[in-house]
């Protein structure tokens, strides 16, 4: 089988997978919609009007979309930085790149920015800006002659993480007292029906992300051999290096502004296609696309179902998952590249 | 003749002296009080409303950050938060009380208050019933029983008229968001549960659980409710949640315009306000019982 077909059979049975798991979100919920009235509705046979349709049409469909984005833009954005760094372990929320976006999220949100199709753009570029910050800071801390050794990156990571999420709740504290119990909810992660307006916003700018990742595969496989062999073989690994941050901050930020922090998808999902698929990046990042879709949405239908009629944050569940991931790469691969 | 004026301030003084045995807080504790609370300190901003309502206010020597009605409250000294009140700030104003509540302070800042030797009066109101009580008691306390007196009588007088406007009406599903992100609504025992039975309506959530529990959005709009009321938290985001409801304009109670925003303030504090709180609500749901007009009543909700 040549590569292409692999490629295209792979992205087709994850594509699969990602429908069968967005209709059987579709079906499930708090509140009881009978089969047969979601797949009328879904097909535009409803009811102009009634419960049915609200739920269905305004709640599950569009906090289903949000899902399947936020996923799939986690997933490209950690596999970017683990081969960014070279870390199996760099992901968005241990780097604290989600940190420093939602402090910018937060920035904007108290100097006024609301709902509107202009406000979720400004909401974006606000994430984004916080997360180059953190990525920036997370660099500088932890580069070192040598490059960026494991441990320290983590240990940076977690640092600003830490101080970006001091800075909220200050910042927050000040400003509207009132509001920190909803920010620190929101700091779990947890998807939310959005307006159609956002969604097209956020469809855009991951999109963008996404090529920015996807579009420089083949360069990312040979800077997996190091930086100068990958200057040999023609590659501009500075500019390689600069583009790829910039596309993994854009999804991050994205992410941030329109879901919240969740952690871990970014870890999990390119992880387990690595294990599955093999290292070769232009293989890895669209299967990351589609299987982190596919994933973030299963964890969140997980989320809405489980403790009905209340809800868990999908963060929460992810977190569940990812931590053993972390601990198990921590304990096998980390040991081996560096003793 | 002399011994008759030692035994009449030996009377006088009975009162008094018996102050150290007298006073049980809400929750049943028994406080030991040297003499009538000269200082007090509230911790809580329903109790901030009720020592003013009853004429009690010059006692108040330190509120929290979120006493902010009436609006001189607001010029007392402050002490912080309620979670986290500054111990020092507290212990400068010399308070001889300190009036905190189970339900929105620290078991810790109790304690410590304990270590400190002043004396902590826990309120504990649930139902309408206790705020009543709450205002007797600190009348009692305060010695203003008078003005607490005229507050609850004012307070049974509007609830009573209330009680006979929606008497024998329909009554409507009603969804109370009381806030969006999570979204939290007023389950079994929640006083606002009360004020919208009071009000006329049947809250879709008060069977849900304790207090204020959790809710998906999907068994929110689940229930049916037929009309929805979202609370207001001071001046900001009102609009945008009112917004997010907006767009689900395939529920009948968005279709039919029967979505409102309601000062929260009125409809949580534990203070003589819930009675506009209730008066509030009663308009929402039978806006019919008070003869208003569809545009004076949606511009009212606003």
């Amino acid at each position: 089988m040549t590569s292409r077909a692999r490629l295209a059979w792979i992205c087709g049975g994850l594509a699969a997978v990602l429908i069968a798991v967005a209709l059987g979100s579709l079906l499930v919920g708090a509140a009881p919609v009978p089969p047969r009235a979601v797949l009328d509705l879904i097909a535009g046979r409803g009811p102009s009007g009634g419960t049915d349709r609200a739920v269905v049409l305004s709640i599950r469909l569009p906090r289903i979309a949000a899902a399947v984005l936020a996923g799939g833009a986690l997933a490209v954005a950690g596999a970017g930085f683990q081969a960014l760094t070279r870390n199996p372990l760099a992901e968005p929320s241990i780097l604290g790149v989600s940190g420093g976006a939602a402090f910018g999220v937060v920035v904007a949100q108290v100097s006024g920015l609301g709902q509107g199709v202009v406000d979720a753009l400004g909401l974006a570029a606000f994430g984004f800006a916080g997360a180059v910050a953190a990525g920036l800071a997370v660099y500088l801390i932890a580069s070192s002659g040598a490059g960026l050794p494991v441990h320290t990156l983590l240990l940076a990571g977690v640092i600003v993480g830490i101080f970006f999420s001091a800075s909220i709740t200050v910042l927050i504290s000040i400003v509207d007292a009132n509001r920190l119990g909803g920010v620190i909810y929101w700091l779990l992660g947890s998807v939310a029906p959005i307006p159609p307006g956002q969604l097209v916003i956020f469809t855009l700018v991951t999109a963008v992300g996404v090529w920015l990742v996807l579009g420089q595969a083949r360069a990312l496989n040979l800077l997996a051999l190091g930086e100068e062999g990958a200057t040999e073989l023609g590659v501009d690994a500075l500019g390689l290096k600069r583009r790829i941050f910039m596309g993994a901050a854009l999804l991050t930020g994205t992410v941030v502004a329109f879901v919240g922090p969740i952690g871990f998808v970014g870890l999990i999902v390119p992880q387990a296609f690595r294990m599955l698929l093999g290292p070769d990046n232009r293989v890895l990042v669209p299967a990351a696309l589609l299987g982190g879709g596919a994933f973030l949405l299963a964890a969140d239908t997980l989320a809405r179902t489980v403790v009905a009629p209340a809800e868990l944050s999908v963060g929460v569940l992810t977190s569940f998952c990812g931590a053993p991931v972390f601990i198990w790469l921590l304990r096998s691969r980390v040991a081996r590249v560096e003793p | 003749m002399t011994s008759l004026i030692t035994a009449l301030a030996l009377v006088a003084l009975l009162p008094v002296s018996s102050w150290g045995l007298e006073v049980v807080d809400q929750v049943g504790r028994t406080l030991t009080l040297p003499a009538p609370p000269q200082r007090i300190v509230s911790l809580v901003p329903s109790t901030t409303e009720v020592l003013y309502a009853i004429g009690a206010q010059d006692l108040l020597v330190g509120v929290t950050d979120f006493c902010d009605y009436p609006p001189e409250a607001r010029r007392k000294p402050h002490v912080g938060d309620m979670l986290s009140p500054n111990l020092e700030t507290l212990v400068t104003l010399k308070p001889d009380l300190v009036v905190a509540t189970r339900e929105g302070n620290r078991k810790e800042t109790f304690d410590q208050l304990d270590r400190l030797g002043i004396p902590v009066y826990l309120v504990d109101p649930i139902t309408v019933r206790d705020v009543l009580k709450l205002i007797t008691d600190l009348g009692e306390l305060t010695h203003h029983r008078e003005g607490a007196r005229a507050v609850t009588h004012d307070l049974e007088r509007r609830i009573a008229a209330v009680r006979d406007r929606v008497a024998g009406r329909p009554r409507p599903r009603v969804l109370y968001v009381l806030w969006p992100e999570p979204l939290i609504v007023p389950g079994r025992g929640a006083l606002v549960t009360e004020l919208i039975t009071l009000a006329g309506g049947d809250s879709v959530t008060a069977d849900l659980g304790q207090g204020y529990p959790r809710l998906s959005l999907e068994a929110a709009v689940g229930h049916k409710p037929e009309v929805i009321i979202l609370a207001r938290h001071g001046s900001r985001g009102g609009a945008t949640v009112r917004e997010q409801w907006q767009r689900l304009e395939s529920m009948p109670a968005v279709k039919s315009g029967r979505l409102y925003t309601a000062d929260g303030d009125l409809m949580h504090r534990y203070g003589p306000r819930m009675v506009v709180g209730l008066e509030t609500l009663a308009r929402l749901i039978h806006p019919e019982a008070f003869g208003q007009s569809e545009a004076a009543r949606r511009g009212a909700a606003r």
